[in-house]
């Protein structure tokens, strides 16, 4: 066995699972969301209704603030919000790998963090405004 | 004949610590694989050059080398696909022995972790029939793992991954590969022992789908595709095991 690698040592540290999966996951379900949500969401709030295509009446605040707070509106939240974010995060943790910055487990509290952070206020806007 | 510049990282650790790049020119035609030329500068220029290789036809595995920062077999790379000098260096991210030749070794310990081979213990019956039963599958039972089988062990891929140049703990693409191959097949009853070496950290998950392992196969052995279809297989181990409590 070459010395630096310890594989068929089956310690229990040596075999432990690896978190990644959570993490991959919410990555996985982010990219879709940024892939197809998001555009469509950029697209009709920051370029068809402020070209005039779309009546801006389409998103006055009253129809807004009852499309927002509503269970499709949180549902636009988690898909436009939220898992982007974990998606995002996951990226810069890997980036952060990639580039030697950082400690691992520090910059995973911090990117997932912050996304859970970020998330959690949407989340508490939500509950404010259904309230 | 024309001739070709080659530039060759040469380590001799007897004579000196650094390695150091050193020209030959050699002549070529359509039919000079990098491996001749090798083979023309050890027996027309300079003897002490060392270098691995065996069949010639992208069999063994034995002659990848860095070409123009590349990891590709030498035998089944020719000198008239390079415009200018040909820079030829020893396999990335392995250390190295002398000249062209690295060390394996840690790449052998990570085939040999995912234990590689079928595992059937139904099989151990008593001493007079074993061995006597043949195993039985159909063509479509065998096309699942077929793609993931083509690998001849040359290691091109631990060279082309950035993930194992970081971290040579990683298990790397064509051991998750082999993993994977096995666990696809209906004669193998050993996912379950694979699957804890595939769900570390230093399995599955240090991969993140770069994708370059792939491209640079002789085999078209497509170890990306396996590691994220065992990645695939890791979450739904986790998440069943989840379930199970
Ligand atoms: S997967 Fe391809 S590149 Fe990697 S060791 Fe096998 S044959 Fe070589
Ligand atoms: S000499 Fe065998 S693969 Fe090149």
């Amino acid at each position: 066995m070459n010395k630096g690698t310890s594989l068929n040592n089956d310690t229990s540290e040596n075999m432990k699972r690896s978190d990644e999966p959570i993490w991959w996951g919410l990555f996985s379900a982010g990219g879709v969301c940024f892939a197809v949500f998001v555009p469509a969401a950029i697209l009709f709030i920051a370029l068809l209704i402020p070209a005039g295509i779309i009546a801006p009446e389409a998103l006055s605040f009253d129809r807004a603030r009852s499309m927002l707070f509503s269970l499709p509106g949180l549902i636009f939240i988690g898909v436009v919000i939220c898992l982007p974010l974990f998606h995002a995060a996951h990226r810069i943790r890997h980036g952060l790998h990639d580039l030697k910055l950082g400690k691992e487990h520090l910059n995973k509290r911090v990117t997932y963090g912050g996304a859970a952070l970020l998330s959690a206020l949407a989340l508490v806007g939500f509950a404010v405004g259904i309230l | 004949m024309m001739t070709k510049k080659l530039s060759i990282q040469r380590y001799l650790p007897e004579q000196g610590n650094a390695p150091y790049w050193q020209d030959f020119d050699v002549p070529f035609d359509d039919s000079t694989s990098i491996l001749d030329a090798l083979n023309y500068v050890k027996e027309e220029l300079d003897g002490s050059l060392t270098y691995r290789w065996s069949c010639r036809m992208a069999i063994c595995g034995s002659c990848g080398v860095m070409i123009n920062n590349t990891p590709k077999l030498g035998c089944n790379s020719f000198l008239r696909e390079y415009e200018g000098p040909v820079k030829i260096a020893p396999l990335a991210h392995f250390p190295v022995e002398k000249d062209l030749i690295v060390d394996m070794e840690p790449f052998l310990d990570h085939l040999a972790a995912v234990q590689p081979y079928l595992i059937d213990d139904s099989r151990l019956i008593d001493d007079n029939e074993e061995g006597t039963q043949t195993y039985k599958q159909t063509p479509a039972q065998m096309e699942k793992y077929k793609q993931f089988a083509g690998c001849i062990n040359c290691g091109l891929c631990y060279s082309a991954c950035p993930q194992f140049g970081l971290n040579p703990e990683f298990l790397g693409p064509a051991a998750l590969t082999l993993a994977h191959r096995y666990n696809l097949d209906s004669r193998d009853q050993g996912k379950k022992q694979r699957m804890a070496q595939m769900s570390r950290e230093e399995g599955v998950w240090s991969c993140t789908f770069v994708g370059f392992c792939s491209a640079v196969c002789p085999k078209n052995v497509d170890p990306a595709a396996a590691v994220n279809q065992g990645k695939v297989e890791s979450a739904k181990d986790m998440l069943i095991g989840i379930f199970k409590g």
